[in-house]
């Protein structure tokens, strides 16, 4: 598994931040100057990319390559890469396609990143709620899609996996242990979807990767990462699997009583960046969600990434342009007090 | 089917004993168990099975679990199928009843609720989980009141106690999901698998008004189940209330057909699609559908 550009400590100091404070150090050492408080703690900085588009007949991978363009992604970083895609596919239910990333975004951006260079694009998930992978693979439409695009899909609940150090230590456990599929690919993408969630308040690119964890080791639903604290385990996984690059279906997302029984919200854009906490910090304020008030997200703070408006450079379309605010529920302690002033 | 079964999971075999989890794949405690499981449902007592309940029980556990691999032990939920594997294995008695043992020691978490909990379950009932320290969730419970009522513990507090959480886990509009049944006053979705394996643990313990409603949800689905998992477990809680689909087998090589869509399966699956095609053939001599004589009492609604 290829490493982030600029690199990053668990930690979220960038190898960046330790050059310059190194570098700050030996100032202080030489001259006793007055060192700029910016060089003991760098503030993160992160792009966001938001496209408009306002129904999935689209052209989607034409809007995600522009969003890869504009975030400043050469070519070069993608040319003969192999991407793994993530999506989120939770359940079925009739009537609730709003439940999962829609099908026709995960050939946009497989489209997108063929087009862009990739060497070989695949779609991996571990459902939470389903034993039966293949079943919500079918059910979704996503197999429909797949099997015409002769791109493969892979069950990350039942797959040999390879144990990491909880590079995060936000919970108790000790090592995580992912799909050994991962150490075959270059960039891992959280495709995920725009919805309300009734325990963690919001589930985004973050959350999204829950579904890397294999159910045969975390159980169905992954009941080890609840036990562990759902909002631990989400900063615990983004820190240890350090993933590359996130988008985010917001063209229908889900309001509510998310993160499968809410209703659908149209908002018609995709939101993606290299930094997860930024782009998820990004969503929320379309949302109409305050990222701060989401706890994992305050606390990936300047840690993770940015969530700070103001340290999230925005690309394409302004939020206040596209903002929807979606319906909370009162009742939901992870929604109380969490709108967007 | 039979001669289906042996042949598919000939390809699976190791040479050691023991089947791959996927064709050309390594060996795996569940594929091996299922596999077992599948031969014998299919009467085959070859050497080949016995070679592979040895295999299983080098796999055993001090404390008498099966995990899913040394590097996880708190992965118990092999531990039933072990059992269930080794019913007919002579040489496994001892081994079998460690493992019995280790489950009725073992419990999910089972909490007192709290006021204002917003989920609607009982969580202070006892059943099994998948991963130690967790709560108990649907299938690890039912598939240890089927081993344990395999092996004798049919009366057992236990078993019993496992049988109430069941029911307390079925949806009000029937079925079951993984295990929630109504979260923030929202009735959660059901799905096949999790209703099936729930169906197939509950057979002859309980009343079939006290499941009817989930019975008639898993009727209306299995027409449209193409996948192995949801239609092996459908089609095995179905068989076990003498509701086994007059175009089952139709069922089963649909799914078996759209291999060509998913790629081969992998050995659990297919096995659990094997045992839900011959549940249909010979419930009689099913290895999941046939009981000890401790059969839990009928419990009172």
């Amino acid at each position: 598994m290829a490493d982030h550009s600029p690199s990053q400590s668990p930690r979220g100091l960038t190898r960046r931040d330790v050059l310059m404070a190194a570098g700050a150090g030996v100032v202080l050492g030489i001259g006793s100057l007055v060192v700029p408080k910016r060089y003991f703690r760098m503030p993160q900085q992160a792009q966001a990319f938001v496209a408009k588009v306002p129904h999935y007949q689209m052209e989607i991978a034409d809007a995600i390559a522009r969003g890869i363009r504009e975030l400043g992604i050469p070519p070069e970083e993608l040319k003969g890469k192999r991407i793994l895609l993530k999506p989120n596919l939770v359940e079925t239910a009739s009537g609730a396609p709003h439940i999962n990333t829609h099908p026709l975004v995960l050939r946009g951006t497989i489209e997108a990143f063929l087009r862009l260079g990739a060497a070989a694009v695949m779609v991996a998930e571990g459902p939470g709620h389903r034993r039966d992978t293949l079943a919500v693979y079918e059910e979704s439409g996503l197999a429909d899609v797949l099997t015409e695009d002769r791109i493969k899909f892979h069950d990350l609940n039942y797959i040999t996996g390879y144990e990491l150090e909880n590079a995060g230590r936000q919970s108790r456990m000790k090592t995580l242990t992912f799909p050994a599929l991962f150490k075959e690919v270059d960039w891992i993408v959280s495709v995920a979807k725009m919805k309300t969630h009734h325990w963690a308040g919001a589930t985004l690119s973050m959350k999204n990767l829950f579904g890397v964890m294999p159910g045969i080791y975390y159980g169905w639903p992954k009941n080890v990462l609840h036990h562990a604290g759902i909002e631990n385990s989400i900063l615990d996984i983004n820190a240890t699997l350090k993933p590359h690059f996130a988008i985010v279906d917001g063209i229908v997302g889900m309001e509510g009583d998310g993160p499968i029984m809410g209703d659908p919200k149209k908002v018609g854009v995709l939101v993606m960046g290299r930094n997860l906490a930024a782009v998820d910090a990004t969503c929320c304020r379309i949302m109409g969600i305050d990222p701060y008030k989401v706890s994992y997200l305050e606390r990936a703070d300047k840690w993770l990434g940015p969530i700070g408006e103001d340290a999230i450079e925005q690309r394409g379309e302004s939020i206040a342009s596209v903002r929807t605010n979606f319906n909370l529920i009162e009742t939901i302690p992870a929604h109380r007090g969490i709108r967007l002033a | 089917m039979k001669r289906l079964v042996q042949e598919a999971l000939s390809k699976r075999m190791l040479s050691n004993g023991g089947l791959a989890d996927r064709l050309n794949g390594r060996f795996q405690v569940d594929s091996t168990a299922w596999g077992v499981v599948s031969f014998r449902a299919a009467g085959d007592g070859s050497n080949f099975v016995e070679q592979s309940c040895t295999r299983l029980r080098a796999e055993q556990s001090n404390d008498g679990r099966i995990w899913v691999s040394r590097e996880h032990p708190d992965s118990y939920w092999p531990t039933s199928l072990a059992i269930l594997s080794w019913r007919d294995s002579s040489a496994s008695q001892r081994a079998q009843g460690r493992a019995a043992q280790f489950l009725l020691d073992t419990a999910g978490s089972h909490p007192q609720k709290k006021p204002g909990d917003p989920g609607a379950h009982d969580t202070a009932l006892k059943g099994w989980s998948w991963i130690t320290g967790t709560h108990a969730w649907v299938e690890p419970t039912a598939l240890a009141v089927l081993a344990l009522r395999a092996v004798g513990h049919g009366k057992h507090d236990r078993v019993n106690e496992a049988i109430r959480m069941l029911l307390d886990r079925q949806l009000p509009h029937g079925g079951w999901n993984v295990g929630n049944t109504i979260i923030f006053g929202r009735e959660l979705h059901p799905n096949p698998e999790s209703t099936g394996a729930a169906l197939t643990g509950l057979a002859g313990a309980v009343d079939r008004q006290m499941v009817s409603r989930s019975i008639d949800y898993l009727q209306g689905e299995a027409d449209r189940l193409r996948t192995p998992i949801s239609l092996g477990w459908a089609l095995l809680g179905l068989a076990a209330w003498g509701a086994w689909p007059s175009n089952g087998t139709a069922l089963v090589e649909r799914c078996l057909a759209n291999q060509t869509r998913y790629g081969e399966y992998d050995t659990s699956a297919l096995c659990l699609l094997f045992l839900g095609a011959l549940a249909g053939e010979s419930p009689a001599q099913h290895p999941l559908l046939t009981h000890s004589d401790s059969t839990p009492a009928i419990l009172a609604q």
